[in-house]
């Protein structure tokens, strides 16, 4: 039953379907940069920062997207604890 | 001096040619002295949705060529008093002309009228560079579809580079659909391009009827003309007047997305 709401709130409409696609679709056309290309920025980074930091370069996870007209990138990932 | 209006899009078929037609007819139902310049060197459409093919002696191209003078080239519309069209050469290609010789045409043609309006072929090569040359501004036309969004975002980016200023139509909105949630909202396409909202102009099968009989449909209003209805309330806040909000029935949640899709300021 709460599941059944849950689902009701959640459940994506196609319209929302089209935005999150174009939001991506844009991101990339504003930038000029392709998604292969994006994935392969992803790994030279994160080849970079296992340089410096243990970190699991699987984990890494690379983002553009747009706002107003600006595309913004973002870079994240886990730090793994010293010791481990 | 009158003012340019480019309509463009990016992508064929969403509406440009109609959108050109109903407002530069709106615009003369106004009051205002209007021609429409039908920019689809090679594609000419206007002529046909005007309904006004059998006239045409000159087309836009020889009075660049100086063929004949540019007031010889347009055809009066005989159901306005002050409407023309410009059409398109049909043999000939889009780079038969370069964006100077539109550009200068274009100023000579605001030097007697008020607007000019210019139907811009679909595509962003040269036909669209010719095509915005002379524009003081721009109307982005868009339907609410993945497609339509993204060429339209490239249109936005280069009419951005080429300093002039665009406002948004979306056209072909269908409630209903939007409604279910299988169709972006005005709000959505507006958000997402980041334009101001000039109108969202409905589906409505009126356009098509309308469009086969060669008569823009602001010439046959009725009470169920809500697209026409919507053209001639864009063409009025073209004009600078003051305007209602815009008349589609949809629904309360809709209205609040356009509320916050209007409040978005443009970047
Ligand atoms: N609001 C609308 N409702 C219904 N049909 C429309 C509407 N706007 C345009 N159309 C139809 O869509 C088709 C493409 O329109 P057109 O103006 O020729 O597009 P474009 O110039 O961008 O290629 C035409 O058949 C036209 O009658
Ligand atoms: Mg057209």
């Amino acid at each position: 039953m709460w599941s059944n709401i849950k689902n009701m709130f959640t459940a994506k409409s196609s319209a929302s379907a089209a935005k999150g696609r174009l939001h991506l679709v844009l991101a990339h056309d504003r930038s000029g940069l392709e998604g292969g290309r994006l994935q392969a920025m992803r790994e030279e980074i994160a080849a970079v920062i296992a340089k410096y930091v243990a970190i699991d370069a699987e984990a890494v996870e690379i983002q553009i997207e747009t706002r107003s007209r600006a595309a913004q990138l973002t870079l994240s990932t886990p730090i793994q604890p010293r010791n481990a | 001096m009158g003012r340019a209006i480019v309509v463009t899009s990016g992508k064929g078929g969403v509406g440009k040619t109609t959108v050109s037609a109903n407002l530069g007819t709106a615009l003369a139902q106004l009051g205002h002295s209007v021609v429409l310049i039908d920019a689809d060197i090679g594609l000419r459409n206007l002529d046909v949705v005007m309904g006004l093919e059998n006239r045409i002696v000159f087309h836009v191209v020889d009075a660049i060529r100086g063929k004949c003078a540019v007031q010889k080239a347009l055809i009066k519309d005989r159901r306005m008093e002050n409407l023309w069209l410009l059409p398109a050469s049909q043999t000939d290609d889009k780079d038969a002309v370069t964006p100077e010789e539109m550009r200068s045409l274009v100023n000579e043609l605001k030097q007697m009228h008020d607007f000019v309006i210019i139907d811009c072929p679909a595509g962003i090569e040269m036909g669209f560079k010719n095509a915005i040359a002379g524009a003081d501004e721009a109307i982005v036309v868009a339907t609410p579809e993945v497609s339509s969004i993204r060429d339209a975002d490239r249109v936005v980016g280069l009419l951005a580079a080429a300093d002039v200023p665009a406002r948004l139509i979306v056209n072909r909105i269908n409630a209903a659909l939007v409604k279910k949630g299988d169709m972006l909202s005005q709000a959505d396409v507006i958000e997402i391009l980041a334009l101001e909202l000039l109108g969202a102009v409905p589906m409505d099968d009126q356009i098509v009827a309308t469009t086969n009989k060669g008569v823009p449909a602001v010439l046959e209003v009725t009470t169920k003309s809500l697209a026409a209805k919507e053209l001639q309330r864009i063409a009025k806040k073209l004009a600078g007047h003051e305007v209602e909000a815009p008349a589609t029935s949809i629904g309360f949640f809709t209205r609040i997305g356009r509320a916050l899709g209007l409040a978005a300021s443009p970047a």
